[in-house]
């Protein structure tokens, strides 16, 4: 038995003779049709019968599946693998990861939506319907209405068939022949990469030689091209041909006075505290001792502050007598220098911030243990 | 048929009377604030389903769409709730040094009330809310009353004027939308700041202005008085309680998260009062009830068009509007969650009102707007 033609084409002359025909054609015994229009027309996809698409459901699946996998993601980088305290917040913070998570539904459905509706139910790779071939694809993309008449389970009489649709009012009946359908060979695949290999080669190498040609122009270059000497560059200016230049030995930026003090007990021998005790020195002592030392000292100066839980260091107790002995410049020295587990606040506190802190620890020492004339 | 529809309207005044005895001993046994509080969320409700279908009236005006026509004159008839809403707003002013601490002496003493006293002061509220109603009439006069005059007169150049009117409306309805949302719900705790509070309350209004219009368009569908409408119609309405529902969704999300990210004081304890204790739980409802049950019931096109489906849904939706107002309201109140004989009382002394308002509201005019050029074009609209 000769293998079934793709189908048996009419055209109609109207979008409503197609709509009378179709029914007509069905009652043949014709049940496999589709029907190819120069715009939508309303009722066909009833009268063809044509099943609702899965595609929806389809996407339905994949979107949840995107906002499932996108949140399980965000769990472990943000849980398991690399666990970072942003902002105070909870590790698990479901709400920092919810806009990942709709944009990964998006990217999911859409991506499933594009690709399942051209590979798994317009099956590509597919080179052209037989449709395309027909006498009628120049007026249905115009103005005339085909029916295409398709085998049921590969078999198809095409006498009667045209017969059908030429009592239904069709007429140009054409009998279209099956697309070849064998799968490509080993020839195909060769011909088909190596011909993209040579286009991206081609356009490779043309792009490169282009820019060669045609240097980009920069509309404007008195930004980048300066008459200064780049740091870690070469240059011939200076005799040992380096672009930057160490400052002579000995130099001190303004601000930045190192301590020369080796320890703190030095310091308190030496140094002096520059600042008087005026309300606005310690109003800003007490703003700067807020934000940088009472999270670890507490706000009192006591050591025992809310993070003293969360880690074993146990930061000093700055009411007791020890510290209430030690002069100025012990303190200075430690705020700068660090001590124990204590990093230095000399990039995050200027000289003068350091001592104001300084006298505000020393308010807040008198005021923990005040005597009976400090009240008058 | 007369009847009983007498006995049915006694039967809900008897029910509504019932609700009022049990609002006014609410008022003596609860106390003013919780009297107060239930009469808010009424108050907005009515507001919200009022309101909603005026904008979506003005709204088909300004876009000049032609599939919704033969369906406007639901909404159109429906808007009037605004109006009859306009005494319960009136009188809600009685309330305001019961639930609103700027109101109270003691609100001075707060510097966050202090700096935005020049708007949350009493006789700039009164000023502001007889303006609102005001406008309501004005835009119900300028977008709705004419087309009903177009039944009789056929005049089409009375389209050309609500056309002309309706950016007008929008504007009204933006400006007084936003003001209830920042007078009579944000300002009951007046410490707190939220830029999107009016777009978060224009989400839930649009919705039951969309809830509420196709409830009305199944009940005259249902009962074959709009000849011609088909479920492509249907189809629209329903995609537009899909969308509304996302972006409801989507603003309430919005507001909550950089809330909750920014954490500061002035802004998150009003989250942190309606997420703790028994309100989490109402949160938690809210957010499934009011997204992903009608997302998930409205999600295929099959529902969009079937009747049985859009009218749980547009109820279901409208009952979801009071848990929100609930949600929004009550927590500034009262630290428990609170329900109980007062709250039905008032469903039961205001919903049967509503049903007669809706009622009365739906036997104006003819069921299609007769009058209009663009009906049988309308009508012949398809997807």
């Amino acid at each position: 038995m000769p293998e079934a033609p793709f189908g048996v084409l009419a055209v109609y002359p109207t979008a409503q003779a197609l709509l009378d025909a179709i029914p007509g054609i069905k009652a043949r015994g014709f049940s496999n049709l589709e029907a190819y229009t120069p715009f939508p027309v309303h009722g066909l996809e009833e009268a063809l019968g044509l099943k609702k698409s899965r595609l929806g459901t389809l996407v339905f699946i994949m979107a949840a599946l995107g906002a499932v996998s996108a949140f399980l993601f965000e769990w472990w980088t943000s849980v398991v693998d690399y666990p970072l305290v942003i902002g105070g917040k909870p590790l698990n913070s479901w709400q920092a990861f919810v806009p990942v998570m709709f944009e990964v539904t998006v990217l999911f459905a859409t991506f499933t939506a594009g690709l399942a509706m051209l590979f798994l139910f317009n099956k590509l790779p597919f080179f052209g319907s037989p449709i395309l071939g027909s006498k009628a694809i120049r007026r249905t993309t115009k103005d005339r209405f085909g029916l295409l008449i398709m085998p049921v389970e590969g078999v198809l009489d095409v006498e009667a068939a045209s017969a059908a649709l030429l009592e239904t009012g069709g007429s140009e009946v054409e009998v279209l022949a099956a697309p070849d359908s064998t799968p490509p060979g080993l020839g195909w695949w060769f011909k088909t990469l190596s011909g993209i290999t040579a286009a991206c080669v081609v356009t490779g190498f043309g792009t490169a030689w282009a820019i060669k040609i045609y240097p980009t122009i920069p509309p404007m270059v008195h930004m980048e091209v300066q008459p200064r000497l780049d740091a870690q560059k070469a240059d011939s200016f200076f005799a040992d041909g380096h672009g930057m230049q160490l400052p002579p030995v000995g130099t001190v930026a303004r601000g930045y006075m190192p301590l020369l003090a080796k320890s703190p007990e030095e310091a308190g021998k030496e140094l002096i505290n520059p600042l008087p005790v005026t309300p606005a020195v310690l109003q800003k002592g007490r703003d700067l001792f807020n934000y940088h030392c009472a999270v670890c000292h507490d706000r009192l100066g006591t050591g025992k502050p809310w993070l003293t839980s969360a880690y074993t260091a146990k930061p000093a107790n700055l009411q007791a007598s020890t510290y209430r002995k030690v002069p100025d410049g012990y303190i200075y020295y430690v705020i700068s220098e660090g001590k124990g587990a204590m990093p230095s606040y000399a990039a995050d506190l200027s000289a003068n911030d350091r001592w104001a802190i300084v006298d505000y620890v020393r308010a807040l020492q008198r005021s923990q243990h005040a005597k009976p004339e400090d009240v008058q | 048929m007369s009847s009983g529809s007498g006995t049915t309207i006694r039967s809900l005044l008897l029910l509504s009377a019932v609700g009022f005895v049990g609002a006014a001993a609410t008022y003596f046994v609860e106390g003013p604030a919780r009297f107060w509080a239930n009469w808010l969320v009424w108050m907005v409700f009515g507001i919200a389903v009022g309101l909603g279908c005026l904008f979506i009236v003005a709204l088909e005006h300004q876009v000049q769409s032609v599939w919704s026509v033969p369906l406007r004159r639901v909404p159109e008839r429906l808007s009037s709730l605004a109006l009859w809403v306009t005494p319960l707003v009136l009188a809600a002013l009685l309330c305001l040094p019961v639930l609103y601490p700027w109101a109270r002496p003691e609100g001075a003493s707060v510097p966050a009330i202090v700096l935005k006293s020049a708007w949350l002061n009493t006789p700039f509220f009164i000023i502001r809310t007889v303006a609102c109603v005001a406008l309501w009439f004005v835009a119900y006069r300028l977008v709705v009353k004419r087309s009903f005059e177009q039944d009789r007169s056929r005049d089409p150049m009375i389209t050309v004027c609500l056309r002309r009117h309706a950016p007008l409306v929008l504007a009204i309805f933006a400006l007084t939308l936003t003001t209830v949302a920042f007078d009579w719900i944000s300002s009951l705790e007046p410490v707190w700041y939220s830029d999107i509070f009016g777009v978060y309350l224009f989400a839930g209004t649009f919705l039951s202005g969309l809830a509420a219009t196709t409830l009305g368009t199944l009940y005259l569908y249902n009962r074959g008085r709009l000849p011609g409408v088909t479920e492509d119609h249907l189809y629209n309405l329903g995609g537009f309680l899909f969308a509304f529902t996302v972006f409801w969704g989507y603003i309430a999300f919005a507001q909550y998260m950089l809330m909750w990210y920014g954490d500061m004081p002035e802004e998150v304890f009003w989250f942190k009062q309606r997420t703790t204790g028994g309100w989490l739980a109402l949160a938690l409802i809210l957010g499934i009830g009011h997204f992903f049950v009608p997302f998930l019931a409205l999600v295929s096109r099959k529902a969009k068009i079937s009747p049985k489906r859009l009218r749980w849904v547009s109820l279901w939706i409208l009952a979801f509007m009071l848990v929100d107002l609930y949600w929004l309201i009550f927590p500034a109140v009262g630290a428990k969650v609170r329900l109980g004989w007062p709250e039905l009382s008032f469903a039961l002394l205001f919903l049967p009102l509503g049903l007669l308002a809706a009622r009365a509201a739906m036997a104006k005019g003819e069921d299609t707007p007769v009058g209009d050029p663009f009906l049988q074009e309308g009508l012949e609209f398809r997807l």
